[in-house]
């Protein structure tokens, strides 16, 4: 009887809600497509008894997902809408597990991927899965000129003038500043057994020399002011949604330093304060600009490091090995072009966003109505992008400045064919070919230096949307994309009685052309020497 | 000067986009190019006859604090901005139209005696930059100088 049992055993609840949980994350709609990756959920705290919030997030393609389940401030509704912007691509979920999972353990995280993949997007977009709607992480963007003060803390000088002022920005933007600045580091930082305020006064005094040394007033007076990286680790929501800094009670926020790969060395310096122990964020960093006082981190604070790859940049600049061995280095590859196709759909049917109540100004068809044409549209435009991106590889002529392309082109160029459309002066209905032909000068075309690869890319737009190798099959006839938009446009311009109208004689022409078939077969019997005459006789009794 | 492409180009900037990815509003590029013989005030004129501008120069006598606190004061009159770049965009700024044309708003530290501000761009102004081929090819030292803009209007 024991034996009968054996392999058999009870799930816990806590099993049975992982499998719930997962099921919701593996959630796919009716023609395969995404709707998981993404669940809120309402749980009683067994500790306190308390009702929180969480956001559960895992990869829906992967068969065994890691799920992460993160405490939340964003309500249900707000969780819907913000799992609706985000296009169900692997490598957004990808990036999104990854996110989650060094968020949970306070790990720094560093992705490294083509300007297309969404870096910016999906960090914007985790924040709000945390703390609700339209709440941006404090970005920081790297740059060659960036300057570690503004990253860490510095000392302005109260300026009464604008001759003050001048002569202490043309002193910032000399090299003589970053010297004179080092050197007052240095002093602090080997003052070891000096007390904070010892310290300060020593800050002050330098300072007011140098001062006199630019021609500033010897009485300037100094506020000292934190960067982004003390305030994120310090910042405290208010009830009111806006963020404040406070030393003692600040719990943190998520600070994103995009384009690290474009700092230099000093501000690379400046980051690695931020690496901790165990692979974890520091918990505090100590800052010579405020007397060696030490500035916690709060328990909600993270960083996130984005960059392009190297080779999307002139200087190649990898990320610097120090800082890369800090973090969790995430690469990712290029969008592929099944993600891409995606993409254009979900834009060019207009699934993201509200679609209009009424017709707009300038909209001649209501295009946003018609998923069918959208696809076609979508399959247009991710051919020429994915085209376009492979022609940027490699590289434009006697260009310094890059041109990585973004969904956000292609995005654009979706949104302006809403309401910026062009007539076909014969048909009068709109002419989906030129409109589009137009919005891809603006949006794509015209940013292009070299004009050579402008011209080379308009020929190929209009050999895609008019010539030969542009035509595929559609409803059993071979058209170029242009024949197949005007087809499209002439059916969705039509009104229902007009439409049903337009199938009946089609349907019409389809019956006569079946019976004058059928009368030629049946001609072609009688006339066969071979078939019986009883036969005969009956095939003309045939009714048509 | 292609007064059609002009409006076509302010047409598009004037737009708020629907699709929610993106943001409501984008910031718009018009581009010199070498061979124009245009005027640059006849290309603000235009601008001007069309929409309510305020020019702003960058150039090496100003300051980017300076640069943003008129960005702002021009946010309050609600018009558009035409800013013409004439150095090599430094960090302050840089990072301040990054947040323009990511968020639509500027976000600031320390700003007013706030720990950290947002200024949102108003719903009728807009910022134009502008700047010659040459000088964005040769002189701004951020390479994704194009990435910032939506519409790019090339002036030849």
């Amino acid at each position: 009887m024991r034996e009968k049992f054996e392999g058999i055993r009870f799930k816990s609840p806590e099993e049975l809600k992982e499998e719930e949980i997962e099921r919701k994350i593996k959630e796919r709609g009716p023609e395969g497509e995404i709707l998981g990756g993404i669940v809120f959920e309402e749980e009683v705290d067994s500790e306190t008894g308390e009702k929180k919030k969480y956001v559960y997030i895992g990869n829906p393609y992967e068969e065994r997902p890691i799920i992460i389940k993160l405490e939340t401030e964003a309500s249900r509704e707000e969780i819907e809408e913000i799992k609706k912007e985000i296009i169900p691509m692997r490598e957004s979920f990808e990036i999104l597990e990854t996110m989650a999972m060094t968020y949970k353990h306070r790990q720094p995280l560093l992705i490294e991927g083509p300007t297309a993949i969404g870096k910016t997007f999906l960090a914007d977009k985790f924040t709000e899965l945390l703390y609700g709607r339209n709440v941006k992480p404090l970005d920081f963007y790297c740059s060659g000129q960036t300057d570690v003060s503004e990253l860490m803390a510095k000392w302005v000088p109260k300026v009464e003038t604008e001759e003050e002022k001048r002569k202490w920005h043309e002193f910032l933007e000399s090299p003589q500043a970053q010297i004179e600045l080092s050197k007052i580091a240095q002093e602090v930082e080997e003052k070891r057994g000096w007390s904070q305020e010892q310290k300060l006064a020593l800050i002050h005094t330098r300072l007011q020399e140098l001062a006199k040394s630019i021609g500033l007033s010897e009485k300037t007076q100094w506020r000292f002011q934190y960067g982004a990286v003390p305030k994120a680790m310090g910042l405290i929501r208010n009830p009111d949604g806006t963020f404040s800094f406070d030393e003692k009670r600040g719990v943190g926020f998520i600070l994103h330093i995009e384009e690290v790969g474009l700092a230099e060395p000093q501000v690379i310096n400046a980051l690695l304060k931020l690496r901790g122990k165990r692979g974890k964020l520091a918990e505090e960093i100590q800052l010579w600009e405020n007397g060696g006082k030490k500035v916690k981190a709060g328990p909600k604070f993270w960083v996130v490091f984005s960059t392009n790859p190297p080779e999307e940049y002139l200087a190649r600049n990898e990320v610097d090995p120090a800082l890369a061995r800090g973090v969790v280095f995430k690469r990712m590859g290029e969008l592929s072009e099944e993600s891409l196709h995606l993409a254009a759909e979900y834009y060019f049917t207009y699934k993201l966003g509200k679609k209009p109540e009424e017709k707009p100004e300038g909209c001649i068809l209501d295009i946003y109505n018609h998923p069918e044409i959208g696809k076609e549209i979508a399959k247009v435009v991710a051919v020429f992008h994915n085209d376009l991106n492979k022609a940027f590889k490699k590289g434009e002529k006697g260009r310094q400045q890059r041109i990585p392309l973004t969904l956000d082109d292609m995005a654009r160029v979706a949104d302006a064919l809403i309401d910026i459309q062009i007539r076909d002066k014969k048909t009068g209905q709109l002419d989906l070919t030129e409109t589009l032909k137009r919005l891809i000068h603006f949006y794509y075309l015209d940013r292009l230096a070299d004009e050579e690869l402008k011209e080379m890319m308009k020929a190929n737009l209009n050999e895609l949307l008019e010539g030969d190798t542009g035509k595929i099959e559609f409803e059993g006839k071979v058209c170029t994309r242009k024949e197949i938009f005007d087809i499209l446009v002439e059916r969705a311009s039509m009104s229902k009685e007009e439409l049903e109208e337009k199938e009946r004689q089609q349907k019409e022409r389809e019956l006569r052309q079946a019976k004058y078939a059928a009368q030629d077969a049946l001609g072609s019997l009688l006339n066969n020497p071979n078939i019986p005459d009883s036969i005969k006789e009956k095939i003309k009794n045939i009714q048509l | 000067m292609d007064k059609e492409k002009l409006n076509s180009f302010i047409k598009l900037l004037q737009k708020s986009h629907r699709i929610s990815i993106l943001p409501s509003f984008d910031l718009g590029l018009i581009v010199k190019e070498k061979t124009s013989k245009i005027n640059n005030e006849e290309i603000f004129d235009e601008i001007k006859k069309i929409v309510p501008v305020e020019k702003i120069i960058y150039d090496e006598s100003t300051f980017d604090e300076d640069i943003i606190s008129k960005i702002i004061d021009i946010f309050k009159k609600n018009k558009w901005i035409f800013l013409e770049i004439k150095k090599d965009i430094q960090s302050l700024l840089l990072n301040q139209l990054k947040h323009l044309a990511n968020h639509n708003f500027l976000q600031l530290i320390d700003y007013k005696g706030k720990d950290l501000v947002q200024i949102k761009m108003p719903e009728n102004c807009r910022i134009i930059v502008f700047a010659e081929r040459n000088f964005i090819e040769n002189k701004i030292s951020y390479p994704h100088f194009y990435r910032l803009f939506g519409p790019t209007l090339s002036i030849k």
